[in-house]
């Protein structure tokens, strides 16, 4: 009776229904998409970092999981030290600069001999590997992106480059260049940003690290296996504040329409609820019965905003092949449980102004 | 059973006179309804003594502002009295709390209105059934098919109050106000929206209830033809009941 109650009431203002279901709507999908956003960009970077197929990578002191965020970089030189430690196969210096036109981009400055030796080598899909100085490696997702053809010459950092291949995804940047130029380019001669290095079997890991730990003492040394647990949205500064304060604004959301929604349905069936009280309803089936309103109401919002997670995900990927958004069952979950709280928040003072209306008044009310 | 009654027991005089010897029902000993309007205390009851005996149906009349709804309110447990005592089947609602008043109000009392007060999202067979659902016994599909029956309004259940015309609301409201079984009916100028057609068609039904079933019914009106329906008139006036005054 309570439910048939509930439905017959939603329905009875179908559009005030649809703009209560819509906030939690919005809401919901605020927060899974925000979510789904940054981890999906970390992870996706994480696992970039991962597939380069080195086994450890040697920062300068007090570096950050973020390579974009390192510090100044160091002199080349340090990796001839690090070619001399035991079970130590091969060394690549890497300098990293970043690129903000057309989104937010790393560049790998490479010498592809080295590189290829410790990360296995570039899957080529077209074209060939890098012989002048300006020749540029795109990945696949980014020759997409940006409609880049192998042969096309394309600007960055000021500077025009000749498409030179367009190579699988997945070795750590999206956008290669020749080291030397590029140092010259950010005037950073004789720099890396990282160092990566390749053991001679994956078991010697630990030991070279030891090792390194030894000779370079306060340099960031790192397995690249731990990057997918390092990066999460915590270790950024700021970031975690940031997700948490956009959750808290797109609750608001949700809380603000379902408290105006449950407020103007009180006002408006006042009458009633001074006839469900003639009938002996006390106070806590007037609450039970706004609380479970607004919660259905909720339940529907929830539902459509995890189709419009997908749909708004679903868009932009279409527009944007590189963005990663990860939508996990988890904070979808977590976003319905914020969503079904708020929502039973926002609904209860109406409720309990409800549940106080003198009965009298109530049936008098027009 | 009145023809019975007054023959075996002869010495207690007529039928109503007879029934004092039963506990009312329903009794108010200097009853006082006050209200605040601003700093002033506006009194609607000052001072009723007023007594209805089980199966009795009574009608209450007076001019307009005189406090025949305030009465209700307070005997029903809607209002809460300033001064003096209420009996509903032997419990003092002014000595009740709120929630023991709501309770007993469930389970004791049906009320009908003027403006009828259907739930406008629920279709007939919903009002009725939410009363069913409130008192907390859940739906008796007996109950209701007697009652729908009685009240003729069999073919009817599944419309909304929108759908129906007033006499039809109104009579869905009785059903609703009875379905429950209750000790009292309380009903405030129940065909006071109706036109006269419907009019009789309500209270010949009120009447039904009471002769029939045995319900016991307190009705305000401001009709004196509907006064011919019921077994005693109570007239009010300024908040005080003036018996055998005439007041309108
Ligand atoms: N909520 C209120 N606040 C202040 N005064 C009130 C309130 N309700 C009723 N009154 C006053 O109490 C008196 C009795 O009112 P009541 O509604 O009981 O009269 P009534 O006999 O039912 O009148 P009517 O025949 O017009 O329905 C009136 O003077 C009215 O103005
Ligand atoms: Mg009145």
């Amino acid at each position: 009776m309570m439910g048939e109650l509930i439905a017959r009431n939603l329905l009875h203002r179908p559009l005030r229904t649809l703009i209560g279901v819509m906030a939690v709507a919005v809401e919901v999908a605020l927060v899974v998409l925000i979510v789904g956003l940054t981890s999906g960009l970390l992870t996706e970077t994480a696992k970039r970092i991962e597939g380069i197929g080195a086994d450890i990578m040697l920062q300068p002191p007090a570096a950050s999981v973020f390579l974009g965020f390192s510090g100044s970089p160091m002199p080349i030189k340090i990796g001839e030290r690090l070619s001399e430690i035991k079970y130590v196969q091969s060394v690549a210096p890497v300098l990293l600069q970043f690129n903000s036109t057309g989104g937010v981009d790393v560049i790998y400055g490479i010498d592809p001999d080295s590189f290829r030796t410790v990360s296995g080598g570039f899957v080529f899909i077209e074209g060939h590997d890098m012989e002048g100085p300006d020749d540029l490696l795109v990945d696949d997702w980014a020759a997409k992106a940006k409609h880049i053809k192998v042969g096309d010459t394309y600007k960055l950092l000021n500077h025009d480059w000749h498409v030179a291949a367009i190579i699988e995804h997945g070795k750590g940047a999206r956008l290669f260049v020749p080291l030397d130029t590029l140092q010259d380019l950010v005037g950073a001669r004789d720099k890396a940003s990282i160092f990566l290095i390749k053991c001679t079997r994956p078991e010697h890991t630990e030991d070279v690290m030891e090792e390194i730990r030894h000779t370079l003492p306060g340099y960031t040394v790192r397995p690249l296996k731990d990057f997918l647990s390092l990066m999460t949205s915590t270790n950024i500064p700021g970031l975690q504040a940031f997700i948490n304060a956009m959750i808290a604004l797109a609750v608001c959301i949700g809380l603000l329409v379902i408290f105006l929604t449950m407020y103007t349905t009180v006002i408006e069936r006042t009458r009633d609820i001074g006839v469900l009280k003639s009938l002996g309803a006390d106070s806590s089936f007037i609450i039970r019965a706004l609380l479970s309103e607004s919660a259905a109401l909720c339940v529907l919002g929830i539902f459509a905003g995890v189709g419009l997670s997908y749909a708004v995900r679903a868009a932009f990927l279409a527009g944007f092949p590189t963005l990663s958004i990860l939508i996990t069952p988890g904070w979808i979950l977590r976003a319905a449980g914020i969503a079904l709280i708020g929502a039973v928040f926002g609904a209860s003072y109406p409720a309990w102004l409800a549940s106080r209306k003198d009965a009298v008044e109530a049936l008098s009310y027009d | 059973m009145g023809i019975a009654a007054t023959i075996t027991a002869p010495a207690e005089g007529p039928f109503f006179q007879g029934k004092k010897s039963v506990e009312p029902i329903l009794k108010t000993e200097n009853l006082w309804k006050l209200y605040r309007a601003g700093k002033v205390d506006v009194p609607a009851l000052r001072g009723v003594n007023f007594a209805v005996q089980p199966g009795e149906s009574v009608a209450v009349m007076g001019p307009s502002g005189c406090g025949k709804s305030s009465l209700l309110y307070v005997i029903g447990g809607l209002a809460q009295a300033s001064r003096g005592k209420v009996f509903v089947d032997g419990n003092d609602l002014t000595s009740l709390s709120d929630a023991a008043r709501t309770r007993l109000r469930r389970h004791k009392i049906g009320f009908v209105f003027q403006r009828f007060n259907l739930l406008p999202t629920l279709t007939a067979k919903g009002n009725i059934a939410i009363a069913q659902f409130i008192h907390g016994d859940g739906f008796d599909p007996h109950r209701f098919d007697v009652v729908t029956q009685l009240l003729g309004l069999a073919g009817r259940m599944h419309h909304k109050p929108s759908e129906l015309s007033g006499g039809e609301q109104q009579r869905v409201a009785i059903a609703r106000a009875i379905i429950n079984e209750p000790k009292i009916l309380l009903a405030d100028e129940p065909t006071g929206n109706l036109d006269s057609k419907n009019s009789e068609v309500v209270l010949q039904m009120l009447r039904q209830l009471n002769k029939d079933l045995g319900q016991t019914i307190v009705m305000i009106t401001h009709n004196p033809e509907a006064t011919t329906y019921f077994d005693r008139v109570v007239h009010m006036r300024d908040g005080i009941i003036v018996d055998g005054v005439p007041a309108d």
